[in-house]
């Protein structure tokens, strides 16, 4: 970076300079141009996919190896799910995926309002899911089909049973953790797009935050069919 | 813009069109999954059922996630994380299946009782 140019020193990230080489201020005074920080800042997203995908690889473990020990059990305790909260759920999480692929979309075509509004609507999605969620949790505190020592259902008499609900609700809840997470992130980005911060040149915050949810609804994709459908 | 593809997406070459074909075949597998998980096809059902869910998530993958358009590195990370999710599994199974039944709980996988207790009904909310 060391330009000996006798002309201004274009300042780095010091706004004001009326040269045409004035950054942006969201352009980081350790890149070069805008371009490069978009790609490292794409390819730190992925890395931290990649760790999230890795994080949920236990759990996962988890329920194949518990799968594979107490098959019936599992098949049992899966038809004490409520399959339409969990197919409802499904399509509400894939919804709310094309919803803010949507809204990056706007943003990208600088339309402001529609991105705001797409944000708005995948929040509200997030929103359902959890509370179809709730309701689900609410229908086993009520049955005892709860993790751990608080196991205290009796309908299924193979053993393993209060494993599948130990597995269940670890994995659900991480992801309804990494749900709420998403939510924020959104709201967040959501109220920044109000505020005019992006734009079609500057978007690349949206499309990450989309990509964090995207990857909530992959998880999903995966775990509803595990869980519900044995 | 010479850095344009390497870093993953760029300016949109396409519309909104392919989202909206890649949500509908979502919905639909998504409805091949709940229909077929429903049928007991024995020992095939959880491999339709995986098959559709890594259909799904490829389509969100490449599409909605733009891993379709460039960025080979980014593929990469991906696809590499997905790889050692797989080595995990493969390698505890590795363990497991070839261990002494003793050493296994229960001996190993448990039968299931032709008079199973028949779960509690689930409650419709």
């Amino acid at each position: 970076m060391s330009s000996s140019d006798s002309s201004s020193h274009a300042a780095h990230g010091q706004g004001g300079a009326a040269s045409a080489h004035a950054s942006p201020w969201y352009l980081a005074h350790h890149f070069d141009n805008i371009e490069t920080q978009n790609h490292a800042v794409r390819l730190g997203m992925w890395l931290f996919l990649g760790t999230e995908v890795l994080l949920f690889a236990g759990l996962f473990l988890g329920y194949t190896v518990y799968r594979w020990l107490y098959h019936p059990t599992f098949k049992a305790a899966a038809a004490t799910l409520n399959l339409y909260a969990g197919a409802g759920n499904t399509l509400v999480l894939i919804t709310s995926s094309f919803t803010v692929a949507l809204g990056y979309h706007a943003i990208k075509e600088n339309k402001i309002r529609k991105c705001a509004g797409y944000l708005a609507v995948t929040i509200a999605f997030a929103l359902i899911f959890l509370v179809v969620k709730y309701f689900e949790y609410a229908h086993k505190f009520h049955e005892g089909q709860l993790p751990g020592r608080h196991y205290s259902y009796e309908g299924i008499s193979l053993p393993g049973a209060n494993i599948f609900y130990s597995v269940y609700f670890l994995a659900t809840g991480l992801h309804a953790f990494h749900v709420v997470v998403g939510m924020s992130i959104l709201a967040w980005l959501m109220f920044r797009v109000m505020k005019g911060k992006y734009s079609s040149q500057h978007y690349v915050p949206v499309e990450l935050g989309a990509l964090y949810w995207h990857l909530v609804d992959l998880i999903w994709i995966f775990l509803f069919p595990l869980l519900y459908l044995i | 813009m010479s850095a344009q593809n390497k870093g993953g997406a760029h300016p949109e070459a396409h519309g909104i069109g392919r989202y909206a074909i890649v949500y509908a075949a979502l919905l639909v597998f998504t409805a091949v999954t709940v229909v077929t998980g429903k049928i007991d096809l024995g020992a095939a059902n959880i491999f339709i059922a995986m098959a559709i869910a890594t259909t799904k998530a490829t389509l969100v993958v490449l599409f909605f996630m733009h891993l379709w358009d460039g960025g080979g590195v980014n593929r990469l990370v991906f696809v590499v994380s997905v790889l050692f999710l797989v080595v995990l599994i493969v390698g505890v199974f590795g363990d497991l299946l070839t261990r002494l039944p003793i050493t296994l709980p229960h001996g190993g996988p448990i039968e299931g009782q032709p008079g199973m207790a028949v779960p509690h009904p689930p409650a419709q909310h």
